[in-house]
């Protein structure tokens, strides 16, 4: 490269450094894509997750596992600094519109005015405040367990599902826990609500949200006592109120209150699920840099042999200068040199690579792909070190070329 | 460490042989006994393929023995390491390559320059000699071209001038007139005989010239990787 340095004659070995810079710039374009798209995944699910309106989620294992749920809610409302606890039922069921067959939606039953506290401020916009479904509590038609006061039958539909089957505010819906017409119950359509972009596809997004006990009801999962499913959910996300919401022991204290209530289920804060995500996102990360390690080490083995095989070619160069008795550093810094210089040029060509892919993914992948590629997030930081870390192993390459310069006998190299 | 003085140098039964113990085995030097005292101006005459390029190699520390002992100053330079030798190349050392060796992409004063940046001469130092040298091989305005646009005779000058950059105190040339015509092969020898007389520089010089050999005060006649005859003229 340098005009003292070495292998600077070396003019027809120039489509050797062009495939050197393309292997390693291959090399390093997939620790790039991977570590992009799967950091800015993370990222948004961690955002999403830090949002989240609720700050503790109790669970249980199973289906649909926690039960007496509405008054386990009450029972949780009456600790300190709770704000809300929100009963969640999501089942698939089966709904007729005008005509036609059913059409599985996956419904969502919320008690109404704690369902509203617990979302997130992307969330939120999405739905009419309050919610127009009726009996905001729920407890008319729970009726302290009996189901039997009067059912609202007032649903929500999605803007999605609306807008495909032509579904306006104020027609009615057939809703089935089977694909049986006649057991359906007739709801009627209060309002629509929008669906937040999800990373990783529609897959979560439920079509219908209506009363707790309506869809307790209508699916089984509520019943009067002596059931095996008594007012089931799947989750109650709890909201704190204020300053506790921040505040990590408010939000430890509570979680403690919560799992004293409910000894055998699971209960956990976001920031504990938001640290449980950031483990397996730099678990991840760091499995992508392993698959990568592969790449990049074949990549560095083509550079040691472009490397070699310039030394080879340059051999009486390298002999006059070790005859002149000129250091072997001048010799071996010169290869590192052009070591140097083609890994960095091979990085940043992946760095360039890399992000030309993900744009490409962003604008030609399918569905899912482009709304990951979109999220994908090129951290300086995290660049700065593959190209760095290619920099420093472009080192050893460089090393091994250097040995094969120094051990040259000078009397053959002269020949 | 030596500086530019001329070494005392001393080859005790030193042998070369090239891949040994293979049937293409090729024994370059036989058992030379040698002794080469500081100021020596030595001609190394004899066919070609009887040893005369190993035994200046070996001198000039590029090459080593397979057997006996060179020792510089007293000091075997076998237990020198490569660094050391590289060093004492570079200090002490001018070769004078019977095919130049001019690196191609340096100009002419660039290749000669390049063993005083590696001696890390001074800058003017350093284009004060450069200047000096290829006036005095009579390639002033020369400076600034490349090998490939001059001719034999002109890179054997610049090989010269490379050589005496660092003011060696061991001069080793390898036919050094072989691409000159008269009146530079005269003036080239001028200079190296005046370079040895100035600085009491040990030349050793190979050649087939009698011009040459007859400036020379001893004469080493090599046949078959032996020192035939060994003439010192009074």
């Amino acid at each position: 490269m340098t005009r003292f340095g070495f292998g600077s004659s070396l003019r027809h070995l120039r489509l050797q450094q062009v495939l050197a810079v393309a292997a390693i710039g291959t090399a390093v374009a997939l620790p790039v894509v991977l570590v992009s798209v799967g950091g800015g995944v993370s990222s948004h699910e961690l955002a999403n997750l830090q949002n989240a309106g609720y700050q503790i989620v109790v669970s249980a294992g199973g289906v649909h596992g926690i039960t007496g749920a509405h008054r386990l809610a009450a029972q949780i409302l009456t600790i300190g600094s709770v704000s809300a606890a929100s009963p969640v039922l999501s089942v698939p069921v089966d709904s007729y519109f005008e005509s036609g067959g059913p059409t599985p939606v996956l419904a969502e039953g919320v008690i109404p005015d704690q369902f509203a506290p617990t979302q997130g401020p992307a969330e939120s916009g999405l739905f009419p405040s309050p919610l127009p479904l009726g009996d905001p509590s729920d407890l008319v038609h729970y009726d302290n367990g009996t189901y039997a006061g009067p059912a609202t039958y007032d649903v929500m539909v999605s803007s999605p599902l609306a807008q495909a089957e032509d579904i306006d505010v104020g027609s009615h819906l057939l809703l089935s826990p089977a694909a049986n017409r006649t057991i359906g119950v007739s709801y009627n359509v209060t309002g629509t609500f929008g669906v937040a972009p999800t990373a990783l596809g529609p897959t979560g997004a439920f079509a219908i949200v209506l009363p707790l006990s309506d869809l307790q009801v209508m699916t089984g999962f509520g019943a009067g006592a002596g059931t095996t499913v008594p007012d089931a959910a799947d989750t109650i996300q709890v909201a704190l109120s204020g300053a506790a919401a921040t505040d990590p022991a408010t939000l430890d204290h509570v979680r403690n209150e919560i799992q004293a209530l409910t000894p055998y289920y699971g209960v956990s804060s976001l920031d504990q699920e938001a640290q449980q995500l950031e483990a397996a996102s730099g678990v991840l990360t760091g499995f992508y840099l392993a698959l990568s390690s592969v790449a990049l080490t074949v990549g560095l083995l083509f550079l040691a042999l472009v490397l070699v095989r310039r030394v080879e070619a340059d051999r009486r160069s390298i002999g006059i200068r070790r005859a002149l008795g000129l250091p072997g550093r001048w010799i071996a810094g010169g290869i590192v040199v052009d070591g140097l210089v083609l890994a960095t040029l091979g990085s940043l060509v992946g760095v360039l690579g890399g992000y030309l892919i993900v744009e490409a993914l962003s604008t030609w992948g399918s569905a899912a792909v482009q709304e990951a590629a979109q999220l994908a997030v090129f951290s300086p930081e995290t660049l700065g070190a593959i190209v760095l870390g290619v920099v420093a192993l472009s080192l050893l390459a460089s090393a091994v070329a250097t040995r094969s310069a120094l051990r040259l006998p000078i009397t053959e190299a002269l020949r | 460490m030596i500086g530019p003085r001329s070494p005392s140098i001393e080859l005790t039964r030193v042998s070369r042989t090239y891949r040994a113990g293979r049937p293409e085995e090729v024994r370059a030097l036989r058992g030379i006994d040698l002794t080469i005292a500081p100021g020596d101006f030595v001609s190394v005459e004899g066919p070609s393929g009887c040893g005369k390029t190993t035994l200046l190699n070996l001198l000039g520390l590029l090459d080593a023995a397979t057997g006996g002992e060179v020792r510089w100053d007293g000091r075997p330079v076998g237990s020198r390491s490569d660094r050391e030798r590289a060093r004492l190349r570079l200090e002490g050392v001018g070769f004078i390559f019977q095919r130049f060796y001019l690196l191609p992409t340096l100009t002419a004063r660039e290749n000669i320059e390049l063993p005083m940046r590696a001696l890390r001469v001074p800058h003017a130092e350093r284009t004060r000699r450069s200047a000096d040298l290829l006036r005095e091989v009579g390639l002033a305005g020369k400076e600034n071209s490349f090998p490939h646009q001059l001719s034999g005779g002109e890179e054997q000058r610049v090989a010269v001038a490379r050589a005496l950059g660092n003011r060696p105190g061991l001069l080793l040339a390898d036919e050094p007139t072989g691409e000159l015509d008269s009146v530079n092969a005269t003036a080239v020898l001028d200079l190296l005989e005046r370079v040895r007389a100035d600085r009491d520089a040990t030349l050793v010089v190979v050649t087939h010239n009698p011009e040459v050999a007859r400036r020379a005060r001893r004469h080493l006649t090599m046949r078959d990787g032996v020192v035939a005859a060994d003439v010192r003229e009074a």
